[in-house]
C-alpha cells in the first residue's frame, strides 16, 4: 500500500491537491481513501458532498473521511481515565478528573492524537492508497517526527525499567517474591519483563513506533508539499525539506500552486508574475532530486469528482 | 577480675534497665501498649512497617555498634580503666541511654519524624544552612578520624590489613551469590560466613598484605573510599554490612565467652591522673573531655539520628521501645566494658611484648606499671608511637583482645586479627558510608553556588568532585595532621556529641512541654540535659584554646573554624531552647 | 518439649526474616529510589517539568499505580530526609 501525505501552509491549495490526487489514484484503479486530518477540515468542499468522521463512499474506488481530532483526543482520555479509576481506586480521593482536564491541553496530546490517526487508516485492509490532507506545516512535522522523538524517549524508559526489574531481582533472590499492598489489595510485582505490564506496554508500543517510522520513511510513502510561488515560499520549503531530512523524510514533489498566468496581465500584478516566475526558476534550480510542478491560478476552484480529476490530469501529473 | 568486671557490669545494666529504664517508661514516657503506632499508623510497607522487636533490636544495635564503642575506650583507658569504665556504666546510664529512649520515643509520638525535624517543630529553626555545613564538616572529620585509625592499626599489623582485604573479596563473592544467584539464602549465608572466616585464619598463617607505610595506607584508603562509595550498593555495601552483623554476634559471644573465663586482674592502672595526656598528647581533664573521647558506648549524637530515623518507623509498639532503644544502648555499653576489660587485664601484656622497643624508645616500661601518673603521661605516647608498633588506639585493643582469646586456647595472633577484623569491617564501611553521604550534603551546600556561578556549581556538584572532594580533605587533614588522630577522633566526637545535645534539648522539651511529667522524672531528664550541654560546652572551649594551638597549621584552620561553628550552634540551640521553654504550649501534633 | 520446639521454630522464623530484611535494606533502599525516578520522569505531565511526549505516558499511565504511591509517598516525607538517609547508611 502507498501512503501520500499533502503539507502544506493553510490556504497554499493543500486540499484542492490532495483531493485531485486522490481522484487521479481512484481513477487508475487503486482502490483509494483519501483522509483529512487537518483539523480545518475542507475535505467536504472539495468533494462538493458532505464528509463526516466515517469512511464513506465519494466516488468509484474513493472513499474519505475527515477526522475529528478532538473527538478523539476526549475518547483516548476517557479510556485511559476509565481504565485508571478501576485500579487506582485510592487515587480517587486525589481527583484524577481534574488531572485529565489538564492532559487533554498537554502539550503533544494533539499530535499524539493525529499519530494514532494515521496510525489507523494505514492499517486498514483494502485500500491500496491511502492519501492524507495534513494539518498546518508546523504540526504535520511534529507529527512525522513524532515515531523518531517517541522512540528515544521510550528506549530511555525501558532502560531504566530493566534497571528496576534487575533491582528487583535482587531482592527477590534473597527475599522472594515481592509483594506489595497497593491500593488495598496485594499485588505481586514480578522483575520478569514477561510479567511486568509497564515493561510489555513499552515494549509493544517501542515496536508499533518503529513500524510507523520505518513506514515514513520508506519507498512506499509520499511526502509531497504544496507551496505558492513566492519569495519566502523558497527558503520556507527548503527547510522543511532540511527539517523532514533529519528524521530521515524524503520529500518527493514540490507543488507551486496558484501562480498567475495571464495572456495579457494589467500593469498591477506584472511585478509580482516576474517576481513567480523568478522563484518557479530559482526553485527548479536550486532544489535538486525533487520534482517541481507548477499549478496555475484557476478561474473558479475545483469542485467535484470531475473537476478534480480534470486538474489531476492537466497539472499534477 | 575480668570475670568479676563483666558481670558486675551485665548486673549493673540489667538491674537499671528494670528499674530506672522501666521507671522512664511508665513515668516519662508514659508508653501505652494500645496506642498504634507509626508502623502502623504510617505503613506503607516500605520504611513504615511494624519489625519484630528482637529482629528491630538486631538491625538499631548492628547500626549504632561500629568501630566507636572500640576505638573510644581504647584511647580513653590512658586515664585508667576505672574512669573510663565508670563513664561507660553511669554515663550511659544517666546520659546516654536516656538520649537514646527518649529521640526514639518522641520519634514514635510524632509519626517517626527524626529528632531534628522535631527540634526544628519545638524549638525553631535554627539556620538550616548552618547545620548542613556543620554536617558536612563531621563527615570529612569521621573520615579523617577513621582513616588515621585504621591507618595506626594496619601500618603494623599485616595479618589485619591481608584479613580486611581478603574480607573485601568475601564481600564481593557474597553480593553476587546474595542477588544474582539463585543460591538459598542460608547456603549463600554460610558461604559467606566460612569465606569471612578463612580471611581471618589466611590472614593470620599468610599476612601477604604489608604495607608499613603510612602515608602510602591513606592513599589506599581514599582510592578505596571513592571507589566503593560509586559502586552500586549491591556490590559491595550491602554484603559487606550483612557480613558485619555476623562478625559483630560472633565477635561480642566470643569476647564475652573469653572475658568471663579469663579469670586475669586488671594490670593496667586503675587511675593515673586527672589530666593524663590523652588527646594530642595534650593534659587533657577528665571532666569535660571524657566525652569527646568515649562517644558511642557512654554517650553518642548519632544514635538519634539511627533511632529516630529508621527505628522509630519500625518499633511495633510503644512497649518494645525500651528493649530496642534504652537496651540497645545497655548492650553497647556492655560491649564498650569488655573493650575495657580486655585492656585492663591484658593491656600490659602486650607492653612486655614490646619492652625492648618500649626502652629504645626512651620509655621506662616498669615504670609505667608501677608509676600511674608517669603511666598517664606517656601512656598515650606509648601506644600511638611508629616505632614502638602497638599500633593506636585499635592496636592495643586487638592485641589485648589476642591475649584474651588465648584464654580459650585461641593463638594469639590468631584471636588479634579477629579483633582486628571486627574492628576493620566496621571502619571500612564507615569510611564507605560517610563519602556517600557526604556527597549529599556537598550537594546541597554549594546549592546556592547556582545563582552565583552555574559553571562552578556544575563543577563542584558534579558527584565525582564531591566524592573526591570529601575523601581528598580527609586525607590532608590526617596527612597534616601529623597523624594525630586523637585530635580529630576528639573533633569527631565532639560533633557527635552536639547532636546528642539537640537531641536531648529537644526531647526535654518535648518532656516538658507535652508529656506533663512529675518534677522528680522532669529533673531525671533535664538534670542529664543540662549536664550534657555544659560538658559539651567547655569540652568544645578546652578543645580550641589547648588543642587547636597545637596543632599542625593546616589543622589549626579547619578544626578551629569547626570548632567555632560547633560553639555558634551550641549557643543558638540553647537560646532556643530557653525561648521555647518559657513559651507557654503552642500548636504542637506530638501525642502525649 | 512441643511447646519448647515450636518456639525455637517460631524464633528461627523471625531470624531468618530479620537476616533476609538485612542483607536487602540497602538495596530495597535503591529501588525505591530508581521507582520513584521512573515515576517523576513519566507523571511529570502532572507536574510541568518536560516529560516524555504524551503517547508514551498515557500508554504506561494504567499501569503505575505502585509508581505512584512511591512518589507520593517519598515526596510527602522530602521535608525530612536527612535522619533516614543517616538511618540507612550505617555510620557508627
Amino acid at each position: 500500500m502507498k501512503t501520500y501525505f499533502f503539507l502544506g501552509k493553510g490556504g497554499v491549495g493543500k486540499t484542492t491537491v490532495s483531493a485531485a490526487w486522490s481522484a487521479g489514484l481512484a481513477q487508475s484503479g487503486l482502490k483509494t481513501l483519501v483522509a483529512s486530518i487537518d483539523p480545518a477540515h475542507n475535505l467536504g468542499d472539495a468533494f462538493a458532498v458532505r464528509i463526516g468522521d466515517r469512511i464513506m463512499h465519494v466516488g468509484n474506488n474513493l472513499d474519505a473521511v475527515e477526522v475529528n481530532i478532538e473527538d478523539m483526543i476526549r475518547a483516548y482520555l476517557d479510556e485511559i481515565s476509565a481504565k485508571m479509576k478501576s485500579t487506582y481506586r485510592y487515587l480517587s480521593a486525589m481527583n484524577i478528573d481534574g488531572y485529565f482536564d489538564i492532559l487533554k491541553n498537554s502539550p503533544g496530546i494533539e499530535e499524539y492524537a493525529t499519530m494514532e490517526a494515521i496510525k489507523k487508516f494505514v492499517a486498514l485492509k483494502g485500500y491500496d492508497a491511502v492519501v492524507f490532507d495534513t494539518p498546518p506545516t508546523g504540526m504535520t512535522i511534529r507529527v512525522l517526527a513524532m515515531p523518531r522523538v517517541s522512540l528515544l524517549w521510550t528506549d530511555q524508559l525501558i532502560k531504566m525499567r530493566k534497571r528496576i526489574l534487575s533491582t528487583r531481582g535482587m531482592v527477590e533472590n534473597v527475599r522472594g517474591k515481592f509483594e506489595a499492598e497497593v491500593d488495598g489489595e496485594r499485588v505481586v510485582l514480578s522483575s520478569s519483563e514477561k510479567e511486568d505490564p509497564v515493561m510489555q506496554e513499552l515494549v509493544s508500543y517501542r515496536e508499533e513506533l518503529r513500524a510507523l517510522r520505518d513506514m515514513f520513511s520508506s519507498e512506499q510513502s509520499y511526502v509531497n508539499v504544496v507551496t505558492m510561488a513566492e519569495d519566502l515560499a523558497l527558503s520556507e520549503t527548503k527547510r522543511i525539506i532540511e527539517s523532514l531530512d533529519t528524521f530521515k523524510i524524503r520529500v518527493r514533489t514540490i507543488f507551486l500552486n496558484k501562480f498567475f498566468a495571464m495572456a495579457n496581465p494589467p500593469e498591477e500584478i506584472k511585478g509580482k508574475m516576474e517576481e513567480q516566475e523568478g522563484v518557479i526558476k530559482r526553485m527548479k534550480a536550486e532544489i535538486r532530486g525533487i520534482e517541481v510542478k507548477d499549478i496555475p491560478l484557476l478561474r473558479k476552484s475545483p469542485r467535484g469528482i470531475d473537476e478534480l480529476l480534470h486538474v489531476y490530469l492537466k497539472y499534477l501529473v | 577480675m575480668t570475670a568479676l568486671i563483666v558481670l558486675v557490669g551485665a548486673v549493673f545494666y540489667i538491674f537499671f534497665y528494670f528499674t530506672y529504664g522501666k521507671s522512664l517508661e511508665r513515668n516519662v514516657v508514659k508508653a501505652d501498649g494500645a496506642r498504634p503506632t507509626p508502623a502502623f499508623t504510617c505503613r506503607d510497607e516500605c520504611d513504615y512497617v511494624p519489625a519484630n522487636k528482637f529482629v528491630l533490636f538486631g538491625h538499631h544495635f548492628a547500626s549504632i555498634a561500629g568501630a566507636g564503642p572500640i576505638v573510644g575506650p581504647a584511647i580513653a583507658v590512658v586515664w585508667g580503666w576505672l574512669p573510663a569504665l565508670l563513664w561507660v556504666w553511669f554515663g550511659n546510664l544517666f546520659i546516654g541511654s536516656i538520649h537514646d529512649y527518649l529521640s526514639l520515643m518522641a520519634s514514635v509520638r510524632y509519626d517517626g519524624k527524626s529528632i531534628q525535624y522535631i527540634s526544628g517543630e519545638l524549638m525553631g529553626k535554627s539556620s538550616k544552612y548552618i547545620f548542613e555545613v556543620y554536617i558536612y564538616f563531621t563527615m570529612i572529620l569521621i573520615v579523617a578520624a577513621f582513616m588515621g585509625v585504621y591507618g595506626a592499626l594496619a601500618s603494623k599489623s599485616p595479618e589485619i590489613l591481608t584479613a580486611s582485604v581478603l574480607f573485601m573479596g568475601a564481600a564481593l563473592v557474597e553480593g553476587q551469590l546474595l542477588y544474582k544467584t539463585k543460591l538459598p539464602f542460608w547456603l549463600s549465608s554460610a558461604i559467606g560466613v566460612a569465606l569471612t572466616i578463612l580471611a581471618i585464619v589466611v590472614g593470620f598463617l599468610w599476612p601477604f598484605v604489608n604495607v608499613p607505610n603510612l602515608n602510602l595506607l591513606y592513599v589506599l584508603q581514599v582510592i578505596y573510599i571513592i571507589l566503593a562509595a560509586a559502586l552500586p550498593v549491591w556490590f559491595l555495601l550491602q554484603p559487606r554490612d550483612y557480613l558485619n552483623s555476623y562478625i559483630l554476634w560472633g565477635g561480642i559471644i566470643i569476647a564475652s565467652i573469653a572475658a568471663v573465663f579469663a579469670f586475669r586482674g586488671f594490670s593496667w592502672p586503675a587511675y593515673t591522673s586527672f589530666a593524663a595526656r590523652v588527646i594530642s598528647g595534650q593534659p587533657s581533664p577528665f571532666w569535660p573531655t571524657v566525652p569527646l573521647v568515649i562517644a558511642c558506648g557512654a554517650l553518642s549524637g548519632f544514635h538519634s539520628i539511627v533511632g529516630s530515623g529508621t527505628t522509630s518507623k519500625q518499633l511495633d509498639s510503644e512497649l518494645s521501645g525500651l528493649f530496642v532503644g534504652y537496651g540497645a544502648m545497655f548492650m553497647e555499653g556492655m560491649l564498650s566494658t569488655i573493650v575495657i576489660t580486655s585492656i585492663g587485664a591484658f593491656g600490659f601484656t602486650v607492653f612486655q611484648g614490646f619492652a625492648d622497643k618500649i626502652a629504645a624508645a626512651g620509655f621506662d616500661l616498669a615504670k609505667m606499671q608501677s608509676d600511674a601518673g608517669y603511666f598517664g603521661q606517656v601512656g598515650a605516647a606509648v601506644i600511638n608511637s611508629k616505632d614502638i608498633g602497638v599500633g593506636g588506639a585499635l592496636g592495643i585493643f586487638t592485641k589485648s583482645f589476642g591475649q584474651m582469646l588465648n584464654v580459650i586456647k585461641v593463638p594469639v595472633k590468631l584471636g588479634e586479627t579477629l579483633g582486628g577484623l571486627w574492628a576493620s569491617a566496621f571502619v571500612l564501611t564507615t569510611l564507605d558510608t560517610t563519602n556517600r553521604l557526604a556527597r549529599y550534603a556537598f550537594q546541597e551546600l554549594v546549592e546556592p553556588l547556582r545563582k552565583v556561578s552555574k559553571g562552578l556549581h556544575g563543577i563542584l556538584a558534579d558527584k565525582w568532585v564531591a566524592s573526591i572532594l570529601a575523601a581528598v580533605l580527609g586525607l590532608w587533614l590526617i596527612t597534616k595532621g601529623g597523624n594525630m588522630y586523637t585530635a580529630l577522633w576528639a573533633g569527631f566526637a565532639g560533633a557527635n556529641q552536639l547532636l546528642a545535645s539537640i537531641a536531648m534539648l529537644t526531647a526535654a522539651t518535648w518532656v516538658k512541654k507535652v508529656q506533663k511529667v512529675g518534677k522528680g522524672m522532669l529533673a531525671a531528664v533535664l538534670i542529664p540535659t543540662f549536664v550534657l550541654w555544659v560538658t559539651v560546652f567547655a569540652a568544645l572551649v578546652w578543645f580550641l584554646f589547648v588543642i587547636v594551638p597545637v596543632s599542625a597549621p593546616a589543622l589549626q584552620v579547619v578544626l578551629g573554624g569547626f570548632v567555632v561553628l560547633m560553639l555558634i550552634l551550641d549557643i543558638m540551640l540553647v537560646i532556643n531552647f530557653f525561648k521555647s521553654w518559657n513559651e507557654g504550649q503552642h500548636n504542637n501534633t506530638a501525642k502525649p | 518439649m512441643r511447646r519448647l520446639l515450636d518456639s525455637l521454630k517460631k524464633s528461627f522464623r523471625t531470624f531468618d526474616k530479620g537476616m533476609r530484611e538485612d542483607a536487602t535494606s540497602l538495596i530495597r533502599k535503591q529501588l525505591d529510589e530508581e521507582e520513584n525516578i521512573f515515576a517523576l520522569l513519566t507523571m511529570s505531565v502532572f507536574s510541568g517539568i518536560p516529560s516524555p511526549p504524551t503517547g508514551v505516558v498515557l500508554r504506561i499511565l494504567p499501569h503505575m499505580s505502585r509508581e505512584i504511591s512511591v512518589m507520593t509517598r517519598r515526596s510527602a516525607g522530602l521535608d525530612d530526609m536527612f535522619a533516614q538517609t543517616m538511618g540507612t547508611f550505617d555510620i557508627d
